[in-house]
């Protein structure tokens, strides 16, 4: 039995016996072919001495037993590691950040608490993935709709914690900004509520974000000061209808007045659906899947620039799809409700960028919601429209690199400025390593916009089950990670292995935040047993030992 | 051209002859494993093109056997879960992507992949039909999960298919229903 750092096996043995009197002997876990559930398929340092497993898991049903079980956890100095689904894929899955860790997962509390359709909000524990819930307002009738992660099988409340993100409109789409309220085991053992929750009896603990006092519900995002036990979200109402308009746009440097303009609509608040950027001379979309797609561009002129081994040459790129007539830019922009809005809003694109010379406009047929399964069969995924599917594995991981089988993808994923100049310079940038590292990447792939107000650049980097290559992925990490650090990207989610490593890019005031997080650590969990090392958060103990 | 009384004449007649326990009992009964456990249900990639000699196979197998056809939507999940919830041991046949999320999906039920073949990997093949006539009359040998875990690429883009069998562990199952409170 695999023991954790500075923990006895006495001390270890009478934990888990303790455990289990809260949970029973069945949810507790220990055995290799259990514990083999709660390693990172996607681990970057698969097979290795540094990677990251439990030492044992619990699976508590109720928050009261989490209470109990932090308790222990405190008396005995466990190092203990919530999980909710374990399904954070790409950004390290059900492994803990601190090898030795109890895995506590929490996929058997998936009660939904409360679900208000008159307010739009839902209250779930962290068990409650986004196919539960699609399905509970199915079965139940309800005129709500969800914003989904990619992959349906997600916990609603683990990947707002993580700061996922989703496809419908911008106010859903950032899942932690779309909670309200949230209730959290701290390290003591005591619960809390936030917001509202914070008055007993409160009516409104999933209406109004703000409460009396600091908000600190961004503190238990990303980080290691409790275990959050429910979490309210709002929800949107059922669209009547749905549609997509597409742009085309001729020119590669018109991305710069094309992305000044749809800024201007979103910050007005005209523009909310999801869009998405492609390119019909490149033969690529945008939507920062895992990369290895080759590009579909028939004509020969263009694949011969595309495929030119010292990398694009833009201008020549952009003489060639213009002489053959293909646009540069497509821009799908998805709209929903009643049909005089989807109009209305589709005419402000319009009006915004037919300044932009050569601009083309299409409106797809406005449907009316909800679609048929024959017509949903037709779309390759269906997240636009609230419905959760598993359907972004079937891109596939790329197939091999440096003669290994891809096993799966880590994102590297910086956030950019929302202008053109910086998708363009991002692209140049990030296509530059692709080649230097042999990546097959398309030549040229850009920046995803689910974020209000900034870009999203995605790279999947490839996972395999060599040591050696891994290595040197995690090298090419690195590099990626500085080389974005140098023009002031940083990344806004990452896997354990680069917690640190990214944490140490801000370094603002000596890292300041950094040292203001480790005091919040240090008072809220003075034991050092929650989550340690979750997004670079060390216990003082852990610190120390670290130098 | 293989017709289907050809392709399921084929099958049931190799399985008479290299698996004795294999397809012949597959074509009268619901497949037995070596542990006395049936294989209650036959899962099928529906985004993956079932070759022709394999859908014989699969319809024909169909007559004593649920067959399943799974895509990676909520509304086929929903109905897997209630395949899952009522069954000890599943074969598969399916792209290394959909076994992928099948696997982990059935590990909250308490099922572990204990065996896959990847001798359908260039099609459905004697080797292939072999493999799992194997599988459904419980007469491959098992291997250990976390190696079976680990080594299979999950892609669909390969153009693989992967034969497979999982069975329900000793283990406790995690996904009870959802409750409501």
């Amino acid at each position: 039995m695999k023991l954790p750092q500075n923990v006895s096996q006495a001390d270890f043995t009478a934990a888990l016996k303790a455990f289990a009197g809260i949970v029973g002997d069945q949810w507790v876990f220990t055995t290799d072919e259990d514990l083999e559930l709660y390693r990172d398929s996607y681990s970057l340092m698969w097979g290795e001495a540094d990677e990251r497993t439990a030492s044992a898991a619990v699976a508590p049903d109720n928050a009261d037993q989490v209470v109990e079980l932090v308790k222990i956890a405190n008396q005995y100095r466990i190092p203990i590691y919530p999980i909710s689904t374990g399904k954070n894929l790409g950004y390290g899955g059900a492994a803990p950040a601190f090898a030795g860790s109890v895995v506590f997962d929490l996929k058997r509390m998936n009660r939904i608490v409360e679900i208000d359709e008159r307010n739009g909000y839902v209250v779930v524990e962290p068990g409650v993935s986004y196919f539960d819930l699609h399905k509970y307002i199915q079965e139940k009738g309800l005129k709500l709709w969800i914003d989904c992660a990619g992959p349906g099988w997600g916990s609603l409340l683990g990947n707002a914690l993580d700061g996922g993100l989703g496809y419908t409109l911008a106010t859903y789409r950032s899942h932690f900004d779309a909670q309200c309220g949230i209730e959290v085991v701290l390290p003591n053992g005591r619960m809390m509520r936030t917001g509202m929750g914070a008055l007993p009896g409160a009516k409104t603990w999933q209406q109004f974000k703000p409460g009396f006092g600091p908000r600190i519900d961004g503190l238990f995002k990303q980080s290691n000061y409790g275990v959050v036990t429910k979490m309210g979200f709002w929800l949107m109402p059922a669209p009547e209808n749905h549609t997509t308009g597409v742009v085309t746009i001729p020119r590669f440097r018109d991305i710069i007045p094309l992305v000044d303009a749809i800024g201007r609509l979103e910050q007005s608040k005209i523009v909310q659906g999801l869009w998405n950027l492609s390119s019909p001379t490149t033969g690529t979309s945008g939507d920062g899947g895992p990369g290895g797609g080759a590009s579909k561009q028939k004509d020969s002129k263009i694949l011969a620039i595309l495929n030119d081994p010292g990398g694009v040459d833009m201008d020549k790129l952009d003489a060639a799809a213009g002489a053959a007539g293909i646009p540069f830019w497509a821009c799908e922009f998805n709209f929903y409700g009643p049909k005089k809005l989807i109009k209305a809003q589709w005419d402000c694109v319009r009006d915004a960028l037919k300044e932009i010379s050569g601009a083309k406009f299409k409106l797809d047929e406005i449907r009316a919601l909800p679609l048929s399964p024959e017509e949903l069969a037709k779309m390759r995924d269906a997240v636009t429209l609230g419905i959760p599917t598993l359907k972004t594995f079937d891109l596939g991981p790329m197939l091999s690199y440096e003669g290994e089988d891809v096993v799966g993808h880590i994102f590297f994923s910086p956030i950019i400025p929302r202008t053109g100049e910086a998708a363009i310079e991002a692209m140049d940038v990030f296509a530059t390593i692709a080649r230097k590292y042999k990546l097959p990447y398309p030549p040229v792939q850009f920046p995803a916009s689910m974020f209000e107000r900034a870009f999203m650049y995605v790279v999947a980097l490839p996972v395999t089950r060599s040591p050696t290559v891994n290595a040197k992925i995690r090298e090419m990490f690195r590099e990626l990670v500085l080389i974005a650090a140098e023009r002031g990207w940083g990344e806004y989610r990452t896997a354990p292995a680069f917690y640190d490593l990214i944490m140490g890019t801000y370094s603002y005031n000596d890292h300041a935040l950094l040292e203001f997080l480790e005091t919040i650590k240090d008072a809220v969990d003075p034991n050092g047993i929650m989550s340690a090392g979750r997004y670079a958060i060390w216990p003082r103990h852990l610190r120390d030992a670290k130098g | 051209m293989l017709t289907r009384r050809t392709a399921v004449g084929a099958g049931l007649a190799f399985g008479s002859v290299a698996c004795a326990a294999g397809f012949g009992a597959y074509g009268q009964a619901p497949g037995r494993t070596r542990e006395g456990r049936s294989i209650d249900t036959l899962f099928i990639d529906e985004s993956f093109e079932t070759p022709r000699q394999m859908a014989a196979l699969v319809e024909a197998g169909g007559r004593a056997l649920p067959v399943v056809r799974i895509r990676l939507e909520a509304a086929d999940l929903a109905g897997l879960q209630r395949v899952l919830e009522k069954s000890q041991a599943v074969v598969g046949l399916s792209s290394g992507a959909t076994l992928f999320c099948l696997e982990r999906i059935a590990w909250d039920q308490g099922f572990r992949l204990t065996g896959r073949s990847q001798r359908c990997a260039s099609g459905p093949g004697e080797a292939c039909l072999q493999d799992l006539a194997a599988f459904l009359g419980g007469t491959h040998p098992a291997a250990s999960p976390p190696s079976l875990a680990r080594a299979y690429r999950p892609s669909r883009a390969d153009g693989l298919l992967h034969a497979w069998v999982m069975r329900r562990s000793a283990g406790p199952q995690f996904r009870q229903g959802r409750r409501d409170v």
